[in-house]
């Protein structure tokens, strides 16, 4: 008999731990939601909203809150923008956004259980067809360098992109090949072989810069190809960015692809790599805004067409990088297919994105990412402009 | 002179060192995990990293998703599978009940990632529409019902036949021998197995990355997406940022510690009351 009121005793003990869990979030939602966050408060953005001031919903029922799921590389930029936007602009609101990876992203867009997503490589045309009237906001965009670890070489290494293919190829299979030495006049490259590093998982940066390999080798676009991921000719494998990152750093003679944040994050040597323009540039914010905005205006897709083909690779700059990527946020043009959706609720998720296309691109630099050009952000306010609930059209700012 | 003592001895005592240095082999690896995870998560641990919300920098939410995952995961999962034990121990004689043992078996062994898919499209996107911690839930439920019913039947066979004839012959039904007698006897071992269960439950990925996907907030609803900590842990180590890299790391340590606790802790509890 003892074990049953044990037994008994457990399971109530269960109960009143969540039960108590259960109050105590009941109790801290809604004094938890106005507090001001101290930290991370950027430097004067310019407020052109008017709502700025204190004067926010005076008869604030529930907050509303905005669930966003996907890209990795996006996400510190987010988290600042939405500290920022629920501290001072709407303390009204909570925005939910978690770094899930593009693909889970996209899925739980395509099935409608999120409001937003965000993606590195724009919807394919299968992807289209599942989620049909899905607009492409640029949001910000990123540069995928190429990362080294040269014990002994302490000076910077130029690459050139059809070097590169061939290193990956492994038709260049030592550091002191007369190709790279050409290039890099005093430089004393060692006499060791080349390993190189790709990503094992699928991933968007992949996606780019095999596609950027295509552009600048006939071989690499007559072997291997580009997609997320591809049939690597050799070298070693590692999943995520981060990995990557990590690999590099332990590997002597290595060398891989990484978005800039990481090479930044993790103090890992990058190449300059030869532009369009003949250039040796290195990856940096001004030179990856430098590429976006050689971007043609005149010959940008509407946000609710294709992206597809949309490539910031290569550009015409003279300081651009050339291997840059846009990132995208995803929204349904017509709100009401998401369930849960209300007025209320789309007008918050549009007036959102507006802030993060436009005063919320002052926090970018500061993080380390380059700012969206004028041009972008004008193609943006036409597509959150077109954007419905029910047929109705919604105030975005 | 292969037979002499100080050979058999020498034997002895080689044997002895190869053993210890098996031991050394096996601890080594879980000290140095142990090791990097105390060295990198301890200087994070202060007040506000574990009550601050995400976007402060803290693994509140986390914290608070797990225990109320943990909570709904034994309520939902802990009664199925100990009835389903105490069915396939007792009554188990038939070919239903060893149809259901072989299921239970291959459940056992699923892939976690499965049964997180699984229940994203059942679940999420068929019937809830939106992720949910309820979700989560039935995802570790799956994995946890497999184990709490196998160690179930295995303490429950463990109990002397001899036992249940006494209690019969006292006039007690079935069921007042199965709940009075049995159940009793074959305690110790259900509670190891159910701890073990809800402990590996507890650090699974997985099943709650495609079903609770994860909040910067604290516990919003049972139809809004939840944090937790292996999904936190998993999130951040894949983060650019050295800051959200280090808030993993202290997160790694608060789970170590959360399943060390409830281990220990319900295993003290346990061999005191034997001891009575």
């Amino acid at each position: 008999m003892k074990t049953m009121y044990t037994v008994a005793a457990a399971i109530v003990a269960i109960v009143i731990i969540i039960g108590g869990v259960f109050a105590y979030t009941a109790l801290q939602t809604p004094a938890a939601t106005p507090t001001p966050t101290p930290s991370t408060n950027p430097t004067q953005t310019p407020t052109s909203s008017p709502s700025a001031s204190p004067s926010v919903s005076p008869t604030s029922s529930a907050p509303v809150t905005l669930n966003g799921a996907g890209a990795t590389f996006p996400q510190p930029f987010l988290n600042a923008t939405i500290v920022h936007y629920t501290t001072n602009i709407k303390p009204s609101v909570q925005i939910n956004y978690q770094g899930v990876g593009s693909g889970q992203g996209v899925s739980s867009f395509t099935s409608k259980t999120v409001d937003f997503a965000c993606s590195d490589a724009p919807l394919t045309a299968t992807q289209r067809e599942a989620a049909p009237n899905a607009l492409h906001i640029p949001e910000t965009i990123g540069a995928i360098t190429v990362a080294y670890n040269l014990p002994g070489v302490s000076s910077e290494l130029k690459l050139t992109g059809e070097i590169i293919a061939n290193i990956y190829l492994g038709t260049i299979t030592n550091w002191n090949d007369p190709a790279i030495a050409a290039i890099n006049s005093g430089v004393t490259l060692p006499d060791h072989a080349i390993t190189t590093v790709h990503r094992s998982d699928n991933s968007g940066t992949t996606n780019w810069f095999t596609k950027y390999l295509c552009l600048v080798s006939s071989a690499w676009d007559n072997d291997v190809g580009s997609g997320t991921s591809v049939q690597w000719p050799g070298g070693l494998g590692a999943a995520g960015n981060a990995n990557v990152a990590a690999t590099i750093s332990q590997t002597q003679y290595s060398v891989g692809y990484i978005e800039l944040a990481y090479a930044l994050q993790n103090g890992v040597p990058v190449a300059a790599i030869q532009n369009a323009a003949g250039n040796f540039v290195l990856p940096s914010l001004e030179s990856t805004t430098a590429a976006a905005q050689s971007l043609p205006s005149s010959g940008l897709p509407s946000g609710s067409e294709s992206w597809e083909n949309v490539v910031l690779l290569n550009t015409s700059g003279e300081q651009a990088y050339p291997i840059v990527t846009p990132t995208y946020m995803l929204l349904y043009q017509e709100l009401n297919v998401i369930p849960g959706m209300t007025l209320d609720k789309a007008t918050q998720l549009v007036q959102y994105v507006w802030y993060v296309v436009h005063d919320g691109q002052a926090l970018a630099p500061a993080l380390e990412y380059a700012s969206l050009p004028a041009n972008l952000v004008a193609l943006n306010e036409e597509t959150l402009n077109s954007i419905t609930f029910n047929g109705q059209h919604l105030t975005t700012h | 002179m292969f037979h002499s003592y100080g050979f058999r001895k020498f034997k002895n005592k080689l044997f002895f060192v190869l053993c210890l240095l098996c031991v050394v082999i096996a601890v080594v690896p879980l000290l140095s995990i142990l090791y990097e995870v105390i060295a990198r998560g301890a200087p994070q641990i202060n007040l506000e990293f574990l009550t601050a919300n995400g976007l402060q920098g803290g693994i509140g939410p986390a914290i608070q998703g797990t225990l109320i995952l943990i909570g709904l995961t034994s309520i939902m999962g802990i009664p199925l599978g100990v009835l389903s034990g105490i069915y396939l121990a007792e009554y188990g004689n038939n070919k239903y009940a060893s149809w259901m043992r072989t299921i239970n078996d291959i459940l056992t062994e699923f892939p976690s990632i499965v049964v997180g898919i699984t229940a994203y499209s059942i679940i999420v996107v068929g019937l809830i529409g939106t992720f949910s911690p309820i979700a989560g839930a039935i995802a570790l439920s799956f994995m946890l019902v497999p184990i709490v019913a196998r160690t179930t039947e295995e303490s429950i066979k463990l109990v002397p036949n001899s036992v249940r004839e006494a209690s019969m012959a006292l006039g007690a039904h079935r069921w007042r021998t199965i709940f009075s007698v049995v159940l009793p006897s074959a305690k110790n071992g259900m509670i190891t197995g159910t701890l073990l269960a809800v402990a590996r439950v507890a650090g699974e990925t997985a099943p709650i990355l495609l079903t609770i996907m994860g909040n910067s907030y604290f516990f919003q609803g049972m139809n809004q997406p939840m944090d937790a900590l292996p999904l936190r842990i998993f999130l951040n180590s894949r983060q650019p940022s050295a800051e959200l890299q280090a808030e993993a790391w202290g997160a790694a340590l608060i789970l170590i510690l959360m399943v060390l606790v409830l281990n220990i802790g319900v295993r003290l509890a346990s061999r005191g009351r034997l001891r009575r």
